[in-house]
């Protein structure tokens, strides 16, 4: 999901193509991905920001890490409508799907705007392969 | 660096996708306490400082001969009434290059007494000399002491101080944070929500635990002996203290109504409050004495471990020892998982926990244990192939433990938690 | 920052505090209809300090996060100030004092303040010429602005603003995990996220 800019304009769109077809990687396996956006004006976009990240969600506060981050704002790239880059996955965290924690992985594509606003496209992926919690305590 | 917030201010998640005014407003609210900070410093050391070491360093010694004695008066209006002070003067003639120069000096502190200060005045005669220093740039000011008032720096740097910081701090966040995202502000404070972590840099980036004081204890007969999560001994001994001290306190009030009642007087605050600081004494030691009891009747439980940290898919031995005397029903040994989230419920925070996995390693019932000696028991681990490591963040925890509990025949159950660490597989690495 | 992706592989519970925490839900009354925030800072305005009254977990928070965001946005606020421990009073009056002449100092949990600390800090907003927009679970000083209170009808719409569930939840649910906790609306929404995870795993 992303954050929307105005409720009547139409909203930009990321595609995003990951190397590994089932978004599935192992720890410390190269992440590689091509990206490109629609939706937008000629020269609008005047910066891009690329991440690679986990967080955390559930019932507790969410803790961030970022573990890839590049700014593009000159031009030609910070215009392009399309981009790719890769980085190094770390041995962790694993990605995990707990009941009152979970780790997820994700890269962020962020486009800023002319005006001061900005707009960001999330799309997760997985490192590791644990499986998830069982729940053990509720009819 | 982590720079201080002096208070807990959050203004919630932003919205609106532009957060330009956002920061403007705040980046001007604090640089307009940094320029206050500025200007009343600034006020102060030219007002005091400066004068101060100025009279220290550049006025010029000189013997003045002292041609007149009076009391300076100084009236202060305080409300409804009109505080006076008084303070020995003295006109002094003294040479500078110049020419000769006739003055008033002041000598001592003020004194809200007249007849104090006069006596003060008396101590020094007509025509005697007394050492003095001027200001050559300005020939008239002279003063009879020198030196520093080091409270008075102190006190008067310490509200400018105190803005500088509020504003300082708040214009460097602002300004730090300006227009950046929330990724580019995270890749900014690295180590934010994450603890350091075990030996190799990879595992820096995983947020795992750190192991040191796990692994710092050798054991007897395996490699290392795990500690305790919430050593039992530290807790009887705070309930030990309180006891006695409450006891102490309580027992002295005691004496001190039975001396009152011995001399007739009947202080019946004093009797009344120690009917509940007698029931709280009393019950303080009965919680102590049980606690120790419970101690020395069930036993220290030690585990020691062939390896650590963990892996997933590793195999380990653990060794268990319970000590104690009398008859156990049941002990049993199990390696768990536990989630720990840790969230705002309004100004409130609160941790919950959910243990998400368990497998019993070993379980023993009928056990007898002679006094002096230990029930020991070897039992084999292995670290499931698909086990989430260890993962320890600001607000959130995946938490491995091994934990024994065991029922004594004649007292109350107990569990006792030994943390362990597993850390991710490295991916070059054949499994254990 | 934004709602995760959800996907079959990656499904977001609609109770995690992402989605529920003060700031992420627009204030809702007992009807379960939004509030009129306008209305609300309008009648402050004619107060030198309101409080915003009721038991725990039903809002107050909440709308006192999204009054707040409308007074930062009009420029007319000092901050939101959070009392989480007692000796955090010590914290508020400097806060108070920083605040200019005009503006509104928000503090979540006026009760949680000692009785000095409280008379202390409307003595100095007073003299600074600035408004208090307070929490509190009991009325009295400063006078009531708006009364939270729990409802079904509240509980119901909260859901209704969280991402989808997906059907796996009903609202024989809603209304077990309401009377459960006697009209807490965050406990009920704690109570649904470990029920949302338990059928997710099931189905």
């Amino acid at each position: 999901m992303t954050l929307a800019l105005d409720p009547g304009r139409r909203q930009p769109v990321v595609l995003v193509h990951f190397s590994q077809a089932d978004r599935c990687y192992e720890p410390e396996a190269t992440l590689a991905v091509r990206y490109t956006v629609e939706g937008v004006e000629e020269g609008g976009v005047r910066a891009v920001e690329r991440s690679v990240l986990w967080y955390t969600e559930g019932k507790g506060e969410e803790d961030l890490g970022v573990h890839f981050f590049e700014r593009l704002s000159e031009p030609p790239a910070a215009r392009s409508s399309a981009g790719e880059f890769a980085c190094q996955l770390p041995a962790g965290p694993l990605s995990y799907e707990g009941l009152i924690v979970k780790i997820r992985w994700c890269i962020r594509i962020r486009l800023f705007f002319s005006g001061g606003r900005d707009f960001v496209s999330e799309h997760i992926f997985d490192v590791g392969h644990v499986p998830a919690a069982a729940f053990s305590g509720f009819s | 660096m982590r720079l201080p917030r002096f208070f807990a201010k959050k203004r919630g998640h932003r919205r609106t996708g532009s957060e330009v005014w956002g920061s403007v407003g705040e980046a001007l609210f604090h640089a307009v306490l940094v320029v206050a900070g500025l200007a009343f410093g600034g006020l102060l050391v030219t007002g005091v400082a400066v004068p101060e070491w100025r009279m220290n360093h550049d006025f010029v010694e000189a013997e003045g001969t002292v041609i007149g004695k009076g009391l300076g008066r100084r009236v202060v209006p305080a409300g409804s009434r009109i505080d006076t002070t008084w303070q020995p003067g003295l006109l002094l003639r003294y040479e500078t290059p110049t020419g000769e120069v006739e003055s008033w000096a002041f000598r001592g502190p003020r004194d809200s007494e007249r007849d104090r200060a006069r006596a003060r005045l008396e101590q020094v005669a007509l025509g005697g000399q007394v050492t003095c220093w001027y200001d050559p740039a300005a020939t008239e000011r002279v003063v009879l002491e020198r030196g520093y008032n080091w409270w008075m720096w102190a006190l008067t740097l310490l509200l400018p101080g105190a803005l500088l910081a509020f504003g300082g701090a708040g214009l460097w966040r602002s300004v730090a944070r300006w227009g950046k995202s929330e990724e580019r502000r995270a890749v900014a404070r690295p180590g934010r929500g994450t603890r350091a972590a075990g030996p190799a840099s990879a595992e820096h980036q995983a947020c795992l635990p750190a192991c040191d004081n796990l692994v710092n204890s050798p054991g007897t007969i395996l490699r290392f002996r795990l500690p305790l999560e919430s050593p039992e001994n530290w807790t009887l001994l705070g309930f030990g203290l309180f006891a006695v001290l409450w006891n102490v306190v309580l027992v002295l009030l005691a004496v001190n109504a039975g001396l009152d009642l011995l001399g007739g007087r009947l202080d019946w605050l004093l009797l009344a409050v120690l009917v509940p600081f007698g029931l709280v004494g009393a019950a303080g030691i009965v919680v102590f004495v049980r606690g120790l009891v419970l101690t020395t009747a069930v036993g220290p439980t030690q585990l020691e471990i062939s390896d650590h940290p963990l892996r997933p898919g590793g195999n380990y031995e653990v060794l268990l020892a319970q000590g104690g005397s009398g008859t156990f029903s049941r002990i049993e040994l199990t390696l768990e998982l536990e989630e720990q989230a840790t969230f705002r419920q309004g100004t409130d925070t609160r941790t919950e926990r959910a243990v998400v996995w368990s497998s019993s390693l070993g379980s023993w019932r009928g056990l007898q244990v002679a006094p002096g000696t230990r029930f020991e028991a070897g039992v084999s681990l292995r670290v499931p192939d698909t086990a989430m490591h260890s993962f320890i963040t600001e607000h959130n925890a995946v938490n491995w433990r091994l934990v024994v509990r065991g029922q004594p025949l004649r007292w109350p159950a107990f569990a006792r938690s030994f943390p362990v660490v597993v850390f991710p597989t490295p991916s070059r690495d054949p499994t254990p | 920052m934004p709602a995760a992706s959800t996907s079959v592989r990656h499904p977001t519970n609609p109770f995690a505090t992402r989605h529920t925490r003060p700031g992420r839900l627009p204030p809702l009354d007992e009807a379960g209809r939004p509030r009129n925030l306008g209305g609300l800072l309008a009648a402050a305005d004619r107060l030198p300090a309101a409080a915003i009254v009721g038991p725990h977990g039903t809002g107050k928070s909440t709308l006192l996060v999204a009054l707040e965001r409308m007074l930062a946005a009009s420029g007319r606020s000092a901050g939101l100030f959070r009392v989480r421990r007692r000796r955090d009073g010590l914290l508020v009056l400097p806060a108070v004092w920083r605040a200019a002449a005009g503006s509104t100092l928000c503090i979540d949990s006026w009760e949680r303040l000692g009785r000095l600390e409280r008379g202390a800090a409307r003595l100095v907003a007073g003299i600074r010429g600035c408004r208090l927009l307070v929490t509190s679970h009991r009325t009295g000083w400063p006078p009531t602005l708006v009364d939270t209170s729990g409802s079904l009808a509240v509980l119901t719409a909260v859901v209704g603003r969280l991402p989808d569930h997906g059907g796996l939840l009903t609202h024989e649910d809603l209304a077990v995990a309401f009377l459960r906790h006697a009209g807490n609306i965050r406990d009920s929404l704690d109570e649904l996220y470990d029920r949302f995870e338990h059928r997710l795993r099931r189905s």
